[in-house]
C-alpha cells in the first residue's frame, strides 16, 4: 500500500519518540506490577531487557528510513529550508534522524537501572 | 568591599561545616553523596569556564566566518556527544552506589515514626521480640549498618540526617525502609524535610553515633524502667506527674504512666535534648517547656502547665531531669 502523505505526515517523524514513551510505561508499568504481586526481580530484569531489545530494534529501523528519507549521501548541499516538497521531505526525515538517535539514548538511559540494580527495593 | 566580600564568604563557608551538614559526611552513605556533590561541582564550575571562554574567543578574539562543516561538527560534538557522554557517566555512577545504598541492616532495626512535631523511635535488636522505646533522638553503633523503618501518623514527613545520609518521606499507611551506615561517632542534627504543619520548622532530632560496646551498653540501660527518684523534690514532680495526668499522653515505663499519645518519657533525662531538637536537656528548659509550650512549639498537642506554682513545675522539672 502506498501512504500518500507518506512524506509529509509528522508521525513518521515522531514514530521513534513514541516507541521510547511505550517502552518507558512498559518498563515502569512492568517492573511495578511485578515488583508489587510477586516480588520477582530477575522476571522483571528479564522483561525489560527484552522490552528494551524491541524498542531498540524498532528505533534502528525507523532511523534507517528517516536516514533515507533525509537523502543525506546523495546531496552536496545539505541544507534543507526551501519551500519545495522535497525539502520538506528531508527535513522531516532529518528531524526523524535525529529524534530516533535521542530516542535510542533515553531508552537506554531507562533500561540501565535494571543492569545495576538486582532487587525490588 | 574586600572585606565584606570576605566576611560574606567566611560565613558561608562556615556553614558547610558542622553536625546538620551534607558536605561533613560521617557516614559511608553520606560520603558518597558528598562525593558526588563535589564531582558535579566541580564539572559544572569546568563547563561554565569552557562555554563562558568559548563565547569569549569566538565573539571578541576570532572573529571570523566559521564554515557550515565546522559548526555541525562542533554543534554534533559538544551538543549531542558531550552531554551524552557526562549523563551517562553520572547515571552509572549513581546506579552502582545504589543498591549499596539500600542494603537491609546487620542486626538492629529502627523504626521512627514522624509525629506531629516529633519522633517516635523504636529499636528492634536482631531476635527482639518487643521494642526498646524512645523519642526524639536514634542513636546508632559505628561501622555497621542498620535498617531504618519509616512510617508518618497523620500527615507526611520527611527522615533526614544530612551527616549520615540521604533522605527519605514518611508517609502515613505505608512503611517505607532506608539504610544508614554511620562511620564516625559523634552527635549529628536531623531535621524533618517535608512541610508537616505549623511547627514542621521545629521537629529536629539528633543522631548519635557511637562505638559498638558503647551503644549495646546505652541500649541494655535504655530497654530497662525508669530510674526512680531521688531526692525530696523529685519524689514530689512523679507525684505531681501522675496527679496532673501527664499519664494520660506519656509512658515513664515502671510507673502507672502508660499512654502512648505523646513521647515517651522513660529515660527523657537521659537524652541531649528536649522537644525534638527544641532546647537543651536541663532544668530551666523544662521548666520553660511545661509552663508553656506553645511558645516554644507553635500548635503544639501539650497543654501548657502554667497555671501550677512554679515550685510544683520546678519539682515536675527535678523529676523529669532524673529520668536518665
Amino acid at each position: 500500500m502506498v501512504w500518500p502523505n507518506r512524506y509529509s505526515s509528522l508521525w513518521h517523524m515522531i514514530a521513534a519518540p513514541v516507541v521510547w514513551a511505550v517502552h518507558f510505561c512498559a518498563v515502569y508499568g512492568g517492573t511495578a506490577l511485578v515488583c508489587a504481586r510477586m516480588d520477582a526481580p530477575g522476571l522483571a530484569r528479564i522483561g525489560i531487557a527484552a522490552a528494551s531489545v524491541v524498542a531498540l530494534g524498532l528505533i534502528w529501523w525507523i532511523g534507517r528510513r528517516a536516514w533515507r528519507q533525509w537523502d543525506y549521501a546523495s546531496r552536496a548541499n545539505r541544507t534543507h529550508g526551501g519551500p519545495r516538497a522535497e525539502d520538506r521531505r528531508e527535513f522531516l526525515g532529518h528531524s526523524a534522524w535525529l529524534l530516533a538517535i535521542v530516542s535510542a539514548i533515553g531508552v537506554i538511559f531507562v533500561s540501565l537501572p535494571a543492569l545495576f540494580i538486582e532487587s525490588c527495593l | 568591599m574586600k572585606i565584606g566580600i570576605a566576611l560574606a564568604l567566611t560565613v558561608v563557608l562556615a556553614s558547610c561545616e558542622g553536625r546538620q551538614s551534607v558536605l561533613s559526611p560521617a557516614g559511608r552513605d553520606a560520603e558518597v553523596l558528598a562525593n558526588l556533590f563535589w564531582w558535579m561541582l566541580g564539572g559544572a564550575v569546568v563547563l561554565w569556564l569552557f562555554v563562558n571562554g568559548l563565547m569569549l574567543y569566538f565573539s571578541r578574539i576570532r572573529r571570523k566566518r566559521h564554515s557550515l562543516r565546522v559548526a555541525q561538527w562542533f554543534i554534533f560534538m559538544c551538543g549531542v556527544v558531550l552531554p551524552t557522554t557526562v549523563l551517562a557517566g553520572l547515571l552509572i555512577f549513581a546506579l552502582r552506589e545504589m543498591p549499596q545504598q539500600r542494603e537491609p541492616g546487620e542486626g538492629l532495626t529502627l523504626r521512627v515514626t514522624g509525629e506531629s512535631w516529633w519522633w517516635r523511635v523504636e529499636y528492634w535488636p536482631d531476635g527482639a521480640d518487643e521494642p526498646v522505646t524512645t523519642a526524639n533522638e536514634i542513636r546508632l553503633p559505628a561501622g555497621s549498618r542498620s535498617e531504618i523503618e519509616l512510617a508518618a501518623n497523620g500527615v507526611i514527613h520527611s527522615f533526614w540526617i544530612p551527616a549520615l545520609g540521604g533522605k527519605t518521606d514518611m508517609i502515613p499507611g505505608r512503611v517505607n525502609r532506608m539504610s544508614l551506615e554511620p562511620t564516625a561517632p559523634g552527635t549529628y542534627r536531623g531535621q524533618c524535610a517535608e512541610f508537616c504543619g505549623l511547627s514542621h520548622a521545629h521537629m529536629a532530632l539528633e543522631a548519635v553515633v557511637m562505638a559498638p560496646e558503647e551503644f549495646e551498653r546505652w541500649l541494655g540501660a535504655e530497654a530497662r524502667d525508669a530510674r526512680a527518684p531521688e531526692g525530696a523534690e523529685a519524689k514530689r514532680g512523679k507525684q505531681l506527674f501522675l496527679s496532673q495526668g501527664c499519664g494520660g499522653c506519656h509512658t515513664v515505663r515502671g510507673t502507672p504512666a502508660t499512654a502512648r499519645v505523646g513521647p515517651d518519657l522513660t529515660h527523657l533525662g537521659g537524652r541531649k535534648s528536649l522537644a525534638a531538637g527544641m532546647l537543651p536537656m536541663d532544668r530551666q528548659s523544662l521548666v520553660g517547656w511545661l509552663s508553656a509550650p506553645e511558645s516554644i512549639k507553635p500548635g503544639v498537642n501539650m497543654p501548657g502547665y502554667d497555671h501550677l506554682p512554679p515550685a510544683d513545675l520546678q519539682a515536675l522539672a527535678a523529676y523529669l531531669e532524673g529520668l536518665t
